[in-house]
């Protein structure tokens, strides 16, 4: 096992290591180079981190697609840069049973990112170089962005702080817009502030440690702890944390590059957006919260890191697929053992593919429904897809083997009508509603008929030593 | 100077680039949409806003009553 980075910086030199980062050192424009590099980055073979030394007008650099890629993905987990992504997702699985490994609070003197402090004429550009992301983009956004809030009626209660990753439009100096749907975790904190009209004390931390900006983005229970998830991750070490300097029940990641603090103002809501989004296309403008900046903290010369969105895949799709995929597996599991692998990669699991064995006849869609009910399935999850325990759900063309031979349509595809749906999804209408498909791909087993039993094919004798022979000559060939 | 998104006039300066005045960056104050002065702005027609597209926005998350004292 190669080392797992506990900061940006770490895992930058990593990257650049395994040949995995590209150093830009001639200087460019925000617009359109940063994020036409990010889009460009996504195209090509190896999907390097591109790092940008010198940005016209700005004093710091930036890098993007620093999850971006497979290779980039399985160096964050400190396995070999060529793993499989099943390969990946049996390890993520893994660490995930670590659960829980407590933070370590370090002293303020000892945390990276209380650096250096500024609390008089605020201005986020002086630090960060800010660009346009795609061109209909209603302004300059943080697209990667760890934000830390705690629960008004419970702030002491460190499972409850809540990190996750939201979009962030920077509105003017100290002052920015953040996307809260009614689902997000944050959206039940901010509904205790509002209540009592009071404001909710924010932090928002940039450029982390990959595997605590990973976490953030990854769907867990509301009273489970990020951190303490991400140090399972990191293979049983303990994330380092430090109070926030404007509220003392906030706890930032120390390593972090720039800590922003202040507080969502109440009941306010402000015109924000357009906005490329993960689905592809870009979600329009829409009335939602500020953020009151009144303090920074930062390294000295600050990374910004922010991620490209497009039609997928771009980086942001390796930030929200095997960590789909393993809390819905683990979810599913805990009452249904005999699922296999959940394959949640596509469109932060609007799209799913679960391999299970069936204990009975109708089990597969079951199996279905138990996905459309866990707190991220039931929003998210649109199309279902269920095949059989010997079909790799990570193999689509396995898996449209499956399909076009165990599916008959007529039992086996189900539509349910007038369901929660996932907003930023372009065909929910209203937004937030929409109707969900099971596709049920598995073999029949009793007491529904299966009139037409088959005998599977099995691969001949000798093909693992035929294997190895063919591996050998294409050897030769190179 | 006018909104390139909404036509209102009620737009500022943000902020100067840290260094080399290499930039300005300017906002409207009625629909919060922000660009660089180096920026060729070509706002396509659907995201266009004027007073009725603002009127009708959703409001997201919906802003909750107040609890009772």
């Amino acid at each position: 096992m190669g080392k797992i980075c506990t900061s940006l910086r770490d895992f930058l030199e990593v990257l650049e290591q395994e040949g995995q980062l590209v150093r830009i050192k001639e200087e460019v424009d925000p617009e359109p180079d940063i994020g036409a590099a990010g889009r460009a980055a996504a195209n090509s073979q190896e999907k390097p981190a591109v790092f940008f030394e010198k940005v016209r007008g700005y004093t710091n650099p930036v890098v993007t697609n620093v999850h971006g890629s497979w290779k980039n993905h399985a160096l964050m987990l400190g396995m070999d840069k060529n793993a499989s992504v099943k390969e990946q997702f049996l390890e993520l699985n893994r660490r995930w049973d670590k659960y829980p490994v407590e933070p370590r609070i370090v002293a303020r003197e000892d945390a990276p990112c209380k650096e250096n402090t500024i609390t008089e004429n605020i201005n986020v550009f002086d630090l960060l170089a800010l660009y346009r992301i795609n061109e209909q983009d209603g302004g300059f956004f943080f697209s990667k962005a760890s934000v830390i809030t705690g629960d008004p009626e419970s702030p002491d209660d460190l499972n409850k702080l809540n990190v996750g990753t939201y979009r962030i439009q920077v509105k003017d100096k100290d002052r920015l817009g953040i996307q809260a749907l009614a689902f997000h975790d944050i959206a039940i904190q901010l509904e205790k502030a509002e209540r009592e009209n009071k404001p909710l004390p924010i932090a928002i931390a940039l450029g982390n440690a990959p595997l605590v900006t990973f976490m953030a983005s990854t769907p867990i229970a509301y009273d489970q702890s990020e951190y303490a998830f991400a140090g399972a991750l990191q293979n049983g070490e303990p994330v380092e944390i430090v109070k926030a300097d404007t509220c003392d029940h906030l706890y930032v990641p120390a390593s972090s590059e720039v800590i922003l603090e202040g507080y969502i103002l109440p009941r306010v809501r402000t015109v924000e957006g357009p906005f490329g989004e993960f689905p592809g296309s870009y979600s329009g403008c829409r009335k939602q919260c500020e953020i009151q900046i009144t303090r920074i903290t930062h390294r000295t010369n600050p990374i910004f890191e922010n991620l490209y969105l497009g039609i997928p895949w771009t980086e942001i799709d390796y930030l929200m697929a095997l960590n789909t995929s393993v809390p819905l597996y683990k979810q599913l599991k805990e009452s249904m053992p005999e699922v296999v692998a959940v394959n949640a990669m596509y469109t932060h699991g609007i799209g799913v593919i679960i391999s299970t064995k069936c204990r009975y006849g109708g089990y597969g869609k079951g199996v279905a429904f138990r996905l459309l009910s866990t707190p991220h399935g039931m929003p998210y999850s649109k199309v279902v897809i269920v095949v059989d325990e010997y079909v790799d759900p990570f193999n689509l063309e396995q898996v449209m083997w499956a399909i076009t031979t165990r599916v008959r349509p007529d039992k086996d595809v189900t539509v349910i009508p007038n369901c929660p749906g996932m907003p930023l999804d372009p065909s929910s209408y209203p937004a937030g509603m929409h109707s969900k498909l099971i596709i049920d791909a598995t073999t029949p087993v009793a007491p529904e008929p299966n009139p037409r039993e088959v005998e599977l094919l099995e691969p001949p004798e000798d093909t693992e030593k035929w294997e190895e022979i063919i591996r050998q000559h294409l050897e030769q060939l190179k | 100077m006018k909104c390139p998104r909404c036509d209102s006039e009620n737009v500022r300066v943000m902020t100067k680039a840290p260094v080399e005045e290499a930039w300005e960056i300017y906002v409207c104050d009625k629909c919060c949409y922000s660009w660089r002065s180096t920026e060729k702005i070509r706002i396509h027609e659907k995201f266009k806003l004027d007073d009725e597209k603002i009127g009708a926005m959703q409001v997201i998350p919906p802003v909750p009553p107040l609890n009772e004292k």
